[in-house]
């Protein structure tokens, strides 16, 4: 069971460790951080900072070589493979740099994807991808497959399978990496709206300065630690 | 989430790669088609062995005296000395409901001169009518007519004929030891030649009307010494004779009654080893398909590893990802088995029904002693064609395994990373 009073997050002391022939790297170091509900956070820094890694590690992706993880008041570290498998399934929505939509179902049955994996019925289903599709403009878009939608429709799409299983938080790794500056914008408006609005959880992992600068809280990394925390006002 | 989502995903990966897709199928649905024709052919081959065995001379079921088998002796007439009622024993016969043709015969060894050429024989008494119901060697004789009855004729073989050098209208003279212990000779015209291809038997075999050679071999009008019986089937033979062996017993007549199966056990086992090689032909055919299919279906999962990727990381248990490539599997299995049918079927009852002449490659041959058509005749086995079926549904099934276990090891966050 999850704790609705928990934070969406909370990390202590996580390692990642990589070894590389006889070498230790350590993509993520002795990272501590908690992320409170519905903020809208930038994990940000340059390549190999380590960001991706922890938002791996959050997201259930990955397991840490040492610490712990808590998403929605669920500690990560204790559970099984499955386990894993379904908290991601109902309380993490991912957004990933290349979009990943899988190319074979169309835009509507890729938002649906993960409530198809709850069991939730057909016209709930429908119900929650119309209303998210007309909110974010891609009204009119549903029956098109990820190959004939631009890039920025297709990041919308899944910002849409992100948040229409209504999960604790949203992991976003790098999401306007590939999108021209208008697109970034018209997404980063979205996922503005959608945590105002709907109170979900981004975390992104980002080192596009926009991003940053519409985040209310940015974390720097750098070799795998957290080398600052700063809420805006 | 549903099965039908699940198989929706399947069918469209299917037509992603539409060339890979109808290759893979066309493989295995050629394995099928393998398969069924082959043990088709196999089974044309040992039914068409044992129908020329049993339906050209001998018949499926034979009635003699309980003695006369081995040693075939003269002596031996079905009811002993006394003889039967030939004509109301094969009416008793033909009551059975499996029999569709009886026929009397007496045998003889004899000499047959003409001229200066002389040659042994077996002397075969029939009765025209009822033999050319029973029995296919004299069918379409190559010259003249069957022996009439009272006229002293005989037919005799096409090699026998070269032997004496004598055609229709020759005479011939045949000498045979009677059942008195005289030895019986007698002037007979030839007015027939029958050929059957089957050297032995048209070197051999002398065909004589039932009562000439019953006078010739001095034997009393019912003595016979086989009444020779067909049946619908000829794997039905065993039960057919077990059921006239009861009818016929009484009345001082305890004949023996042989299906072919216990005359001609080796062909038997030749169509039991046939048999055991439809195990050797699916396992074969299978097994190269299943090699084909597995590694395009390592192909197809290898390249959408990241898809895999996504799936697990929204949240799809393994278990499911396996499950969506073999429902993948089984779809691939569905179209090849329609591929399969619609080239096997059209083929198989052409093949049936006109089966090629192979002539031409082969010409005439024999095997276990049974005249061969040189033909590619299939038979129809339905369970074969179900169990092929299944074969191939489990091929790809089985082909699929291992592919779908690694997909469903995709590690997510490297994948995702590209890493």
């Amino acid at each position: 069971m999850t704790d609705p009073t928990s934070p969406a997050v909370r990390t202590e002391h996580v390692w990642k460790t990589f070894h590389q022939e006889a070498e230790e790297i350590h993509a993520v170091h002795d990272v501590t951080i908690e992320i409170a509900r519905g903020e809208f956070t930038a994990l940000a820094g340059p390549s190999g900072s380590g960001k991706t890694t922890l938002l791996n590690v959050i997201g259930g992706l990955t397991r840490p070589s040492k610490g712990r993880v808590w998403v929605a008041g669920r500690d990560l570290t204790e559970m099984s493979n499955p386990e894993l498998a379904r908290l991601r399934l109902e309380q993490v929505g991912f957004v990933f740099q290349a979009y990943n939509l899988l190319p074979v179902l169309t835009a509507m049955e890729n938002a649906e994807f993960p409530m198809l994996l709850q069991g939730i019925d057909a016209d709930e289903r429908a119900a929650r991808v119309g209303e998210l599709f007309k909110r974010i403009g891609l009204d009119g878009m549903e029956g098109r497959r990820p190959g004939k939608l631009s890039g920025g429709q297709q990041q919308r799409v899944a910002v849409v399978r992100s948040v229409a299983s209504k999960p604790a938080l949203v992991l976003a790794d790098e999401p306007t990496a590939n999108l021209d500056s208008a697109a970034s914008d018209a997404l980063l408006d979205v996922m503005r709206e959608l945590n105002e609005d709907l109170g979900v959880t981004f975390v992104f992992a980002t080192h596009d300065t926009r991003v940053m600068e519409r985040c209310r809280r940015l974390v720097r990394m750098v070799d795998g630690a957290i080398e600052s925390d700063k809420v805006r006002s | 989430m549903s099965g039908g989502a699940w198989w929706r995903i399947g069918w469209r990966n299917l037509e992603r790669h539409p060339k890979r897709t109808v290759i893979t199928a066309l493989g295995l649905g050629v394995g099928y088609f393998a398969v069924v024709f082959l043990v088709g052919w196999m089974e044309g081959i040992a039914a068409e062995m044992v129908e020329n065995a049993t339906g050209l001379v001998s018949g499926q079921v034979e009635i003699h005296h309980a003695d006369y088998r081995p040693e075939r002796s003269l002596y031996d007439t079905i009811g002993g000395r006394d003889g039967i009622d030939v004509e109301a024993t094969v009416a008793e016969v033909l009551a059975d409901p499996a029999v569709i043709a009886a026929a009397p015969r007496v045998y003889g060894g004899g000499l047959l001169s003409s001229g200066e050429s002389t040659s042994a024989g077996m002397l075969m008494g029939i009765d025209p009518d009822l033999e050319t119901r029973l029995s296919r060697f004299l069918d379409e004789l190559v010259e003249g007519r069957l022996p009439q009855v009272g006229q002293n004729e005989v037919v005799i073989g096409a090699e026998l004929a070269r032997q004496l050098e004598s055609g229709v209208g020759d005479e011939l003279v045949v000498m045979a030891p009677g059942a008195d212990g005289s030895l019986g000779n007698d002037l007979f015209r030839i007015a027939g030649i029958y050929r059957t291809g089957l050297t032995e038997l048209d070197a051999a075999f002398s065909v004589f009307a039932l009562e000439d050679l019953q006078i010739l071999l001095t034997l009393d009008p019912g003595r016979i010494h086989e009444v020779s019986v067909s049946t619908a089937d000829p794997w039905i033979a065993q039960e057919t004779a077990d059921r006239l062996a009861v009818a016929l017993t009484g009345g001082g007549m305890a004949p023996e009654v042989v299906p072919w199966t216990e005359l001609r056990p080796e062909m038997v086992e030749y169509v039991s080893l046939i048999d055991s090689f439809y195990f050797i032909i699916f396992a074969v055919v299978f097994l190269v398909a299943m090699f084909g299919v597995a590694n395009t279906m390592l192909m197809a999962t290898f390249e959408r590893r990241r898809e895999f990727a996504v799936m697990l990381a929204l949240g799809t248990t393994p278990s499911r990802i396996v499950l969506a490539v073999l429902y993948e599997a089984v779809g691939m299995a569905v179209i090849s088995l329609l591929v399969g049918a619609a080239v096997t079927f059209p083929l198989m009852i052409w093949f049936h029904n006109a089966p090629p002449d192979m002539g031409w490659l082969y010409g005439e041959l024999t095997l276990m002693g049974a005249l061969m058509r040189p033909s590619l005749r299939v038979e129809y086995n339905f369970v074969i064609w179900t169990q092929a079926a299944f074969a191939l549904l489990a091929t790809a099934v089985l082909a699929a395994v291992y592919p779908a276990v690694r997909a469903a090891r995709v590690p997510p966050a490297d994948t995702l990373s590209g890493s």
